[in-house]
C-alpha cells in the first residue's frame, strides 16, 4: 500500500494541523499553510477533517499509485492530468494501481492538498503527523519528499461512495491580490500614526525568498529615527515583524516562537490561511480592524464554512 | 510618576502579552513561571499555548471560547492578586562540553576579543552555573542567564550557514547550546556530546526554566566516548 514519488515537486510534505501546546519548548506549530483548503480536502473524502494530507507547493510532483483508492485535491490550481486525461480540483478522483498523477502548470494559487480516502502511515510527533521542515521533525523520515520515496498507508477498507459537494462559493481560486485584515500586536504602538498609515496605504510584493517560516515583502522599505526598544515575546502566527531594513516579514507555521523585531500588526485569524496561498510577486495589502471585528469576521467564516466544523 | 511594573497588550486577535518593566532576573523568571502555571490552571481548554520569556509572558487562546477584552481584563485582575507560589524543583544538570580546536570554530577570537586565553575562557564559562529563564529559537534552545560579563561579544554581523547540533556558543552576553544544527550568529566554543532535543526519550527537553546549568570540560576522547552511547 503506497504511494511512489516520480517526481517530488518542489516541497511536498505531510501536514495536518499541525501541534499545539509546545512553543515553549521552542517547537513552532507546523500543520498546512491553508488549513481551510485541507479540510475541504479531507471532508469532500468524508474523513475526520484532521487527517494527515500531502502539502504540494508550487512545483507539484509526479506520483504513481501503486493500489487502488480515491483522492481529492484543493487548494492552489495546477492543470492536473491522471494518465493523459485531465482531472480537476474538488472533485472525487478514483484512482488504480499503475496511474499517475502528474501535476502540471500552476494556475493560481501556491499550495494543494492532496487528501487520500485510505491513511498515510506516518508516526505521531508531539500528537501531530506535521512535518517541521525548518528542525526536520513528524511527518514523512522529517523532510519533504525526494524522488524515488514511497509513502505508505494505513490498510483499511474504504469504498468510494462519496456524496460531499462543495458549496459554489467554496471552490474559488485565489486571485493573487489580497487585502489581510489586521489587528494589533504587542509593538503597534511604538510605530507612530504616520508610519502605521504608511504601512496600510502602500501595495507591497510578496518575494521568492517566502517559506513556512515567514512571507516575506518587498517595495517599501519602513524608515526609523532610532531603531525600536523591545522585549521579545511569544511571535503569534500571522505577526507582521518589520525587520531592520525596513521590510515586513509575516511569520508562519514554521517561524520562530519567540521574536525579537517589533511587530506593527498582526494577520486576523480568519484571513490566516491566505498565507498559505501567497507566491511571488502577489500584491498585498493591510487593513487595520479592531479584535472585535476580527471575532465578527472569523465568526462569519465559520458560518459559511460550518459544513467543515467537527 | 512611577511606571507600571507591567503592561497587558493584544498580540493579534488570539494571543496576548504581558509585558514586564522590571529586569531580568531569577525572581522575575520565578514569577514568570509561577504565572504561568495559574494561567494555565484557569483557562483549561481555551489555551493552545503559554510561552515564557525573559520580560514577558504570552498566552494563545482560543477565540471562540474566549474574548481578548475580557482575558486582557481577568488577567489584570489575576495580576492585582498576590502569586501563589509554585514549588519548582529545580534541577542543577551538568552538560559535558568538549571546548578542544575541533568543536570550537570561534574559540580563539572569542578570547582575542574578551582580551584572555583560551585557557581563561574555558575556565571562567565553566566555573559557574545558569539559570534556565525559558526555551525558543529552536526546540530545546535554553535560554541561559549568568553569563559573565568578561565573556560578553558581540553577535557576529553574518551568521554562520549551519551550526551543528550541541554547539555551545557565546552571543551578546548569553551563552547557549544549539539543539539542533542551524543557521545561527553566535560564536561556537565547543560542543557537547548530549542530545539536547531527544523525540526517543520519555523527555525529550534536558531542562525547564528554573533549572540551572553547569558545564563541565571534557576531553576529545570522553566526547567521543558519550557520544558513542546516544547513536
Amino acid at each position: 500500500m503506497s504511494l511512489y514519488f516520480i517526481k517530488p515537486g518542489l516541497q511536498t510534505s505531510i501536514q495536518d494541523f499541525g501541534r499545539t501546546g509546545q512553543m515553549h519548548n521552542g517547537i513552532s506549530k507546523s500543520g498546512s499553510m491553508d488549513p481551510i483548503a485541507m479540510k475541504m480536502a479531507n471532508w469532500l473524502l468524508s474523513k475526520p477533517l484532521e487527517s494527515a494530507v500531502i502539502e504540494v507547493t508550487l512545483i507539484g510532483p509526479q506520483i504513481k499509485f501503486e493500489n487502488d483508492m480515491c483522492i481529492v485535491i484543493t487548494g492552489a490550481k495546477f492543470e492536473l492530468c491522471l494518465n493523459d486525461n485531465p482531472i480537476f480540483n474538488n472533485t472525487i478522483i478514483k484512482v488504480s494501481a499503475g496511474d499517475i498523477l502528474n501535476f502540471g502548470k500552476l494556475l493560481n494559487g501556491a499550495r494543494a492538498y492532496i487528501s487520500t480516502s485510505i491513511d498515510i502511515d506516518v508516526p505521531k510527533v508531539f500528537d501531530s503527523y506535521s512535518t517541521h521542515l525548518t528542525v526536520n521533525f513528524g511527518g514523512f523520515n522529517g523532510r519533504a519528499l525526494k524522488q524515488g520515496d514511497r509513502l505508505a498507508f494505513n490498510l483499511t477498507n474504504q469504498k468510494c461512495i462519496y456524496t460531499n459537494k462543495l458549496p459554489n462559493y467554496a471552490g474559488n481560486g485565489y486571485s493573487g491580490r489580497y487585502i489581510l485584515r489586521c489587528t494589533a500586536s504587542v509593538e503597534t504602538d511604538l510605530f507612530t500614526q504616520i508610519q502605521k498609515n504608511n504601512f496600510s496605504s502602500r501595495k507591497y510584493t510578496v518575494t521568492a525568498t517566502s517559506n513556512r517560516m515567514g512571507i516575506r515583502l518587498k517595495e517599501f522599505a519602513m524608515e526609523f529615527e532610532q531603531p525600536l526598544d523591545i522585549i521579545s515575546s511569544g511571535l503569534m502566527q500571522g505577526s507582521i515583524q518589520i525587520t531592520p531594513s525596513g521590510l515586513p516579514i509575516i511569520s508562519s507555521v514554521d517561524g520562530q516562537t519567540i521574536g525579537g523585531y517589533p511587530r506593527i500588526a498582526n494577520v486576523i485569524t480568519a484571513d490566516l490561511a491566505i498565507l498559505g496561498q501567497l507566491k511571488a510577486n502577489d500584491k498585498v495589502s493591510f487593513i487595520f480592524i479592531s479584535a472585535k471585528d476580527a471575532n465578527q469576521v472569523l465568526k462569519k467564516q465559520r458560518q459559511l464554512l460550518s459544513f467543515l466544523s467537527n | 510618576m512611577s511606571k507600571s511594573k507591567y503592561q497587558v497588550v493584544p498580540n493579534g486577535d488570539s494571543a496576548i502579552t504581558i509585558i514586564f518593566n522590571d529586569d531580568i532576573s531569577e525572581s522575575l523568571t520565578k514569577k514568570i513561571i509561577n504565572l504561568s502555571s495559574t494561567i494555565k490552571q484557569s483557562l483549561g481548554d481555551a489555551l493552545t499555548d503559554i510561552i515564557p520569556a525573559y520580560q514577558s509572558l504570552t498566552i494563545f487562546f482560543k477565540n471562540e471560547i474566549i474574548q481578548l477584552e475580557k482575558l486582557i481584563n481577568d488577567i489584570e485582575s489575576l495580576l492585582h492578586l498576590p502569586l501563589t507560589e509554585v514549588s519548582y524543583q529545580s534541577k542543577t544538570i551538568t552538560i559535558p562540553v568538549c571546548y578542544e580546536t575541533e568543536y570550537s570554530p570561534d574559540l580563539i577570537k572569542l578570547a582575542e576579543h574578551c582580551k584572555l586565553t583560551v585557557e581563561e575562557v574555558i575556565s571562567v564559562h565553566s566555573q559557574q552555573c545558569y539559570l534556565v529563564h525559558m526555551l525558543g529559537f529552536l526546540p530545546g534552545f535554553l535560554y541561559l542567564g549568568g553569563l559573565s560579563s568578561s565573556l560578553s561579544c558581540p553577535r557576529k554581523s553574518t551568521p554562520a550557514i549551519s551550526i551543528p547540533a550541541g554547539s555551545v556558543a557565546i552571543g551578546g552576553n548569553q551563552t547557549g547550546i544549539y539543539p539542533v544544527s542551524s543557521p545561527g550568529g553566535w560564536h561556537i566554543i565547543g560542543r557537547t556530546p548530549l542530545n539536547l532535543f531527544n523525540l526517543e526519550s520519555e523527555s525529550p527537553f534536558v531542562a525547564n526554566p528554573l533549572d540551572k546549568i553547569c558545564f563541565s570540560a571534557i576531553s576529545k576522547a570522553e566526547f567521543l566516548e558519550i557520544e558513542k552511547r546516544f547513536i
